[in-house]
């Protein structure tokens, strides 16, 4: 874990960062901000030299070219404005920098969100807050009978709408998976969601296809990404009885390991359930985690289909086979007729 | 209020710009051609303080030297053998010589459709006509006892560049033909061979969509192609593995459009049409739907510098001879789904006068001219 986070830095660390009134990217330290303003920003076209500021750019340009200055280069569309007098982090307006850190917040969040639901790793410090990661909670035999009852029911209820209504779900059982990410459920429980929750309307970005921004490059290596389709999500609705269980026996053998004596599982997770039972063992999901994480993760899928969706959200301004001007050649007010003249 | 380095000149086409060309001897003297059917000659320079780089007062607005009158919007415009002759290409199926001194006007060849695209080499003294019937015409003007040269294309054809020894044309369907023109010049000279001149290769468009435009690089290395959906192409004459493996794309002309659903930005893709490669430093410009113009450093694989938005799309561009001035036609684009359309008031031509290092790519020194 400490490997990690000091490839991934802190909010606080992302957001006391120097960044650029105009680009809004953002720097190591203000010295590089500033030479950045000076080069991109601040930087007379006619004759290379660089202001410091955009107001004296813009005398510099009246007095030496007699031209006048009315935007600031490379600037964002709304940030080309003279009127703001910016010098590396001076001069931003509250409105502007309150903007920014929402920006930063977000995309820290989303991007933590995607990192933890791509390496299955549970964040780190919300362990204690989000449910038992490694910690094993004792569950009283009781409970467990009541729980294999509850299974049972729903079980029966499954087989007589013909296998088609959900199924593991309820289990919690992803298929598949190491105890470790069964044991952190909590990914996918947003317990990131922004603090205050001052960001509502902020969709959740999911990882295809979504490239970090520049500032970011190592931190979120792109080939971690890909991981994320076999991640603990929910299976699809609809999809017949998993058979065997494997993800289950997966777990059992490793159950198995903790319980010596404990007798092989035969690959059903009743058995598993009733042996762990037997054994006062509580299965390293939390009976009530699977709940949650059901819809957290069934937000997650649509999610991801709306940024399918949003990549592909193109507009052309011009799309036929024919180009522009045979179009305006069909015009009447451009169309030529030969045989009118001939 | 444009920087004085960029000047708008007045008297203005009166409809939408198809194409604008620099002579190729004298960098102030400026060829536009309308679909108001007229081609208009400019002197850049009022004044006549050519390429000296202090005169650039605030009140030099160019001046319209004389308009020459067709029967038909005009779609494209070249120059000939001197800054005397222009040849042009009308809606009327016509390529026009002109004498821009006496204004004399006449017929060069005849397509059967309009006629989309001219360029003349000077190197071979050929005059190559692009028309929609998806024939090129080649010509020589300098000997009117040759028979042209008729050769069926494909496609319609859409854009096409000259480079020193070659001549691109993009087509309908993604066609790209590339001709030497010596080859060409053989085959009219000796018109005993009754097969029109095969195409020296034949290349599908790395862009996706349909070409917009064509620009050839002056060194001769390679050529540039715009698609209507905000893409530009850099690739290479030379046939090997290598160079073939040196082309590349690369999205431009874009903007990130904030849309009030949730489901976040649209990204809006305008054409890219007109590029327009600088006479002596590798880079080119493009100009876009977007009203915008950038510079790009073709070998570096860089953008240089994107222009502030102009007041509408840029419809062509050309750089001068001398490579000091950047002319930009800006006239309203044509969208799809438009029933109606019309540059009337809108249509402007801008004069930017480069800066020293404006248009050289980075790590080069402002000297290096001879590159």
């Amino acid at each position: 874990m400490g490997k990690k986070k000091r490839g991934h830095p802190d909010i606080e660390e992302i957001l006391s960062r120097a960044w650029c009134y105009y680009c809004e990217r953002d720097f190591e330290d203000l010295k590089l901000l500033i030479s950045h303003q000076k080069a991109k920003h601040f930087k007379c076209d006619r004759c290379g030299r660089r202001l410091n500021t955009a107001g004296g750019l813009s005398v510099h340009m009246n007095q030496v070219h007699k031209e006048s200055l009315t935007t600031v280069e490379n600037a964002l569309p709304n940030r080309q404005g003279l009127e703001v007098e910016i010098f590396g982090m001076e001069g931003i307006p509250e409105d502007v920098v309150q903007q920014h850190n929402q920006r930063i917040i977000q995309t820290f969040y989303q991007q933590q969100a995607e990192r933890f639901a791509a390496t299955g790793n549970p964040p780190p410090g919300e362990r204690g807050k989000e449910g038992p990661a490694k910690k094993i909670k004792v569950e009283s035999a009781d409970e467990l009978k009541k729980r294999l009852a509850e299974h049972r029911a729903r079980t029966a209820a499954q087989k007589a709408a013909g296998g088609s209504a959900t199924h593991t779900p309820t289990q919690g059982l992803p298929d598949g998976h190491s105890p470790a990410q069964n044991g952190s459920p909590g990914a996918f429980n947003s317990p990131f969601a922004p603090p205050g929750g001052q960001f509502p309307g902020y969709p959740q970005q999911p990882v295809p296809g979504y490239t970090p921004p520049p500032q970011y490059p190592q931190a979120y290596p792109p080939s971690s990404l890909p991981a994320r389709p076999g991640s603990n999500l929910a299976a699809p609705p609809g999809l017949p009885a998993r058979p065997g269980q494997h993800g289950w026996q997966g777990n059992a053998s490793t159950i198995d390991e903790l319980v010596s004596g404990a007798p092989q599982p035969e690959g059903d997770e009743i058995d598993a359930l009733i042996r762990m039972a037997e054994n006062r063992i509580k299965p390293p999901k939390k009976p009530d985690t699977p709940a949650t994480a059901q819809p957290a993760a069934e937000e997650a899928a649509p999610d991801k289909k709306s940024k399918k969706e949003k990549d592909k959200n193109v507009k052309m301004i011009y799309e036929d086979e024919l180009s522009p001007e045979e179009r305006m050649a069909m015009m009447p007010r451009y169309a030529f007729a030969p045989q009118a003249v001939a | 209020m444009a920087p004085a380095t960029q000047y708008e000149l007045s008297q203005p086409p009166n409809d939408a710009v198809s194409s604008l060309v620099f002579a190729p001897d004298s960098p102030s003297r400026l060829l536009v051609s309308s679909w108001d059917k007229n081609v208009y000659l400019y002197d850049t320079t009022s004044s006549g303080g050519g390429g000296d780089e202090n005169s650039t007062g605030e009140d030099q607005h160019g001046t319209l030297v004389r308009t020459f009158e067709h029967r038909a919007p005009v779609m494209d415009v070249c120059f000939g053998a001197s800054d005397d002759e222009a040849f042009t290409a009308g809606m009327d199926w016509q390529v026009l010589r002109i004498d821009l001194n006496s204004g004399e006007q006449s017929v060069v060849s005849k397509h059967s459709a309009p006629v989309r695209r001219v360029v003349y080499s000077r190197q071979h003294s050929l005059l190559i006509s692009a028309s929609w019937d998806s024939t090129l015409h080649v010509h020589n003007p300098t000997n009117a006892s040759l028979a042209p040269l008729t050769i069926p294309l494909p496609g319609k054809p859409h854009a096409l560049a000259a480079s020193p020894s070659k001549v691109i044309v993009a087509m309908t369907s993604r066609l790209v033909h590339i001709y030497d023109l010596a080859t060409l010049s053989a085959a009219l000279t000796s018109p005993s061979a009754s097969d029109p001149p095969q195409p020296w290769q034949q290349r599908e468009s790395s862009l996706k969509f349909l070409t917009r435009a064509v620009a050839a690089m002056p060194s001769d290395a390679g050529y540039a192609t715009s698609s209507i959906e905000g893409r530009v192409a850099v690739e290479w004459f030379d046939a090997s593995a290598e160079s073939q493996a040196r082309k590349y794309a690369f999205k431009c002309h874009r903007q990130a459009q904030q849309t009030a659903s949730e489901d976040g930005a649209t990204d809006v893709v305008y054409p890219v049409n007109a590029l327009a490669f600088h006479p002596a430093y590798g880079t080119f410009a493009s100009g876009g739907g977007d009203a915008t113009v950038a510079l790009w450093d073709a070998a570096a694989k860089r953008r240089m510098k994107v222009y502030q938005k102009f007041p509408d799309s840029v419809a062509a561009l050309a750089f001068s001879a001398d490579g000091k001035c950047l002319a930009i036609a800006v006239c309203p684009g044509f969208e799809t789904g438009m029933e109606d359309y019309s540059g009337e008031g809108r249509t402007k031509i801008l004069i930017r006068e480069l800066g020293e290092s404006e248009a050289l790519p980075k790590g080069t020194a402002p000297k290096g001219k001879g590159k």
